[in-house]
């Protein structure tokens, strides 16, 4: 943010004449601004979508009586949320309460802080990213934890206990199927990362093609993420049909919103994570984003990664609505008995290919014969 | 559990779930797969014998009350006064249809096939009250009221007319005795109920 704002001062004379503190703090201001703008319109949008693309495959048509196709539904939705009672149950805990949904929607939307969206444009290029997401994510546990204890209800309570052994359990396979793109970039900012996957061979360069190991890495890593944000086939926490909502339900009005929206905001996360880690960021294939003039060059880097994010987005309503909902035991077996040791064995096979192949991928390789 | 059967568990995970997100994707992009009516601007098509609301002609009507004793719930209820000219006049025709079960067993006994299925099936009401569904457009007292009238007038007449006809046949032959003035007046009016 310091080198923005030096940039900034030096562009513009006329605002040498205020502190750098301040200057910075504008920016940071803005930049928090603008990331919160387009996480509540993302998680806005999404909420139409998903109910779209679960409309399409259910061979029904979705929400269409609010603006033409429906497409302004989520802005009643939004208002109605807005609009409702807030409930507040009389035995529960009022503080952790009313606590519980802002730690929830914080843990989702700080996540915002490290995403690469484009060349330069990252709110906070942080050089522990991937560690920081990780670590950040948790936070929601506690939430949900907190929501679930607080609301004096069994099935929030059950909800919340389910949430928080889901979430810790899912932690390790998530982390342990990120590093192997942390090992082939040698950095845990996520825009090293990024850049790591760029250059001439396109869309070779992707991580997801680097070995056969990262590949399989990308696939664990998409599953178990999903596990980790509660979607729907692993959405115990919030079962319906077995916990009423879980959580989440003696929420209403606008705290409720916020657990929706934190939803929302990781799965933006997760498609986020997987297009920068995986699937090159925001880099274009056979070009060089970087080397545009930084407007044009932002431009185009923050499209080619927003279609990128949003197409992951996409595949997991796609499965959301595919699955049917997990058994408790059946969750835990999948996390504790398949994914948390073909993580560790695929993380060994990318260590060990690096150590072998000096950080060759196999399209380099091929790339290098052919000069 | 061996390794085989663990890396089967993995290959059949990895086989359905693909499985299953082929069929979704298919339904997802094909739009001719959505099968939602949107009810209110687009209709189906009323089958035909479909057994909708019950509509009673009471022009037809005989007020014969099969459709009362048939109804197997009890839904409806029908109120009649013989009128002057002997024949049955509906005082009240009422279906519950809140409580019908458009069993069809009213319709097919009616005789002058008055009673029948409408293809109806949208209502709404605020109270269950207003799920009584009234044919006769004028209240049961006044109609009762003014058949009594009838018959009594009728009544008056024939007593008239029989007390001319005595006088006629008192002024032909005197040697017969004179006969009470008027005969035994009508039986009140009968009233069959059922509720």
């Amino acid at each position: 943010m310091e080198s923005l704002a030096l940039s900034l001062v030096k562009s513009f004379p006329a605002l040498s004449a205020a502190p750098m503190w301040a200057v910075s703090l504008a920016l940071m201001v803005t930049a928090g601004v603008v990331v919160l703008v387009f996480a509540l319109t993302f998680e806005g949008v999404g909420s139409l979508v998903l109910r779209k693309v679960a409309g399409d495959i259910q061979a029904r048509i979705g929400p269409n009586r609010v603006g033409p196709n429906g497409i302004l539904q989520f802005l009643a939705d939004g208002v109605k949320l807005v609009l409702k009672e807030d409930l507040i149950p009389e035995k529960a805990d009022r503080f952790l309460f009313k606590l519980a949904p802002y730690l929830v929607f914080v843990g989702s939307f700080a996540a915002f802080v490290v995403v690469p969206f484009g060349v330069g444009l990252s709110p906070a290029d942080l050089n522990i990213g991937v560690y920081y997401v990780m670590a950040v994510t948790s936070l929601v546990v506690i939430g949900v934890m907190l929501a679930g204890w607080a609301s004096n209800n069994k099935w929030a309570l059950l909800g919340g206990m389910r949430a928080a052994a889901q979430i810790v359990s899912y932690e390790i396979p998530v982390g342990m199927a990120l590093i192997p793109a942390v090992l082939v970039a040698g950095s845990l900012s996520l825009q090293d990362i990024v850049r790591s996957q760029g250059g001439l061979l396109g869309l070779f360069g992707w991580n997801l093609f680097h070995n056969p190991f990262t590949f399989f890495s990308f696939i664990l890593y998409f599953t178990a993420a999903q596990a980790e944000t509660n979607q729907t086939p692993f959405d115990l926490p919030e079962a319906e049909s077995e916990l009423v909502s879980g959580y989440n339900v003696e929420y209403s009005g606008i705290r409720f919103g916020l657990f929706f929206l934190a939803e929302f905001g990781d799965m933006f996360i997760v498609a986020a994570l997987a297009t920068a880690c995986f699937l090159g960021g925001w880099n274009v294939p056979f070009f060089n984003a970087a080397l545009l003039p930084p407007l044009w060059g932002n431009l185009l880097s923050l499209g080619v990664f927003l279609a990128k994010a949003f197409l992951m987005v996409l595949v997991m309503m796609w499965v959301r609505w595919t699955l049917p909902r997990l058994r408790v035991d059946q969750l835990m077996r999948m996390s504790w008995k398949y994914l948390v040791p073909l993580t560790f064995v695929n993380l060994l096979g990318v260590s060990l290919w690096l150590l072998l192949f000096r950080g060759k991928g196999i399209p380099q390789m091929i790339a290098s014969v052919f000069g | 559990m061996g390794l085989k059967g663990y890396i089967h568990d993995i290959v059949e995970a990895v086989v359905t779930t693909a499985k299953g997100m082929r069929i979704t994707a298919r339904y997802g992009v094909d739009p001719k797969e959505e099968v939602t009516l949107q009810y209110p601007e687009e209709r189906w098509e009323i089958p035909q014998g479909y057994r909708g609301f019950l509509h009673n002609d009471i022009k037809a009507c005989t007020s014969c009350t099969m459709c009362v004793k048939v109804c197997p719930v009890d839904c409806i209820s029908l109120e009649a006064v013989r009128g002057a000219d002997k024949k049955m006049v509906l005082a009240s025709y009422d279906i519950d249809i809140g409580r019908c079960m458009y069993c069809g067993l009213c319709v097919e006994v009616c005789p002058p096939k008055s009673l029948k299925h409408t293809s109806g099936y949208e209502m709404a009401s605020v109270s269950r009250g207003e799920l009584v569904l009234h044919f006769v457009p004028e209240d049961a007292a006044e109609i009762k009221a003014r058949v009594a009238r009838q018959v009594a007038e009728a009544a008056a007449k024939a007593a008239e007319a029989a007390k001319a006809a005595e006088a006629a046949k008192a002024a032909e032959g005197s040697a017969e005795p004179p006969k009470p003035a008027a005969g035994p007046p009508e039986p009140p009016p009968a009233t069959e109920k059922k509720e």
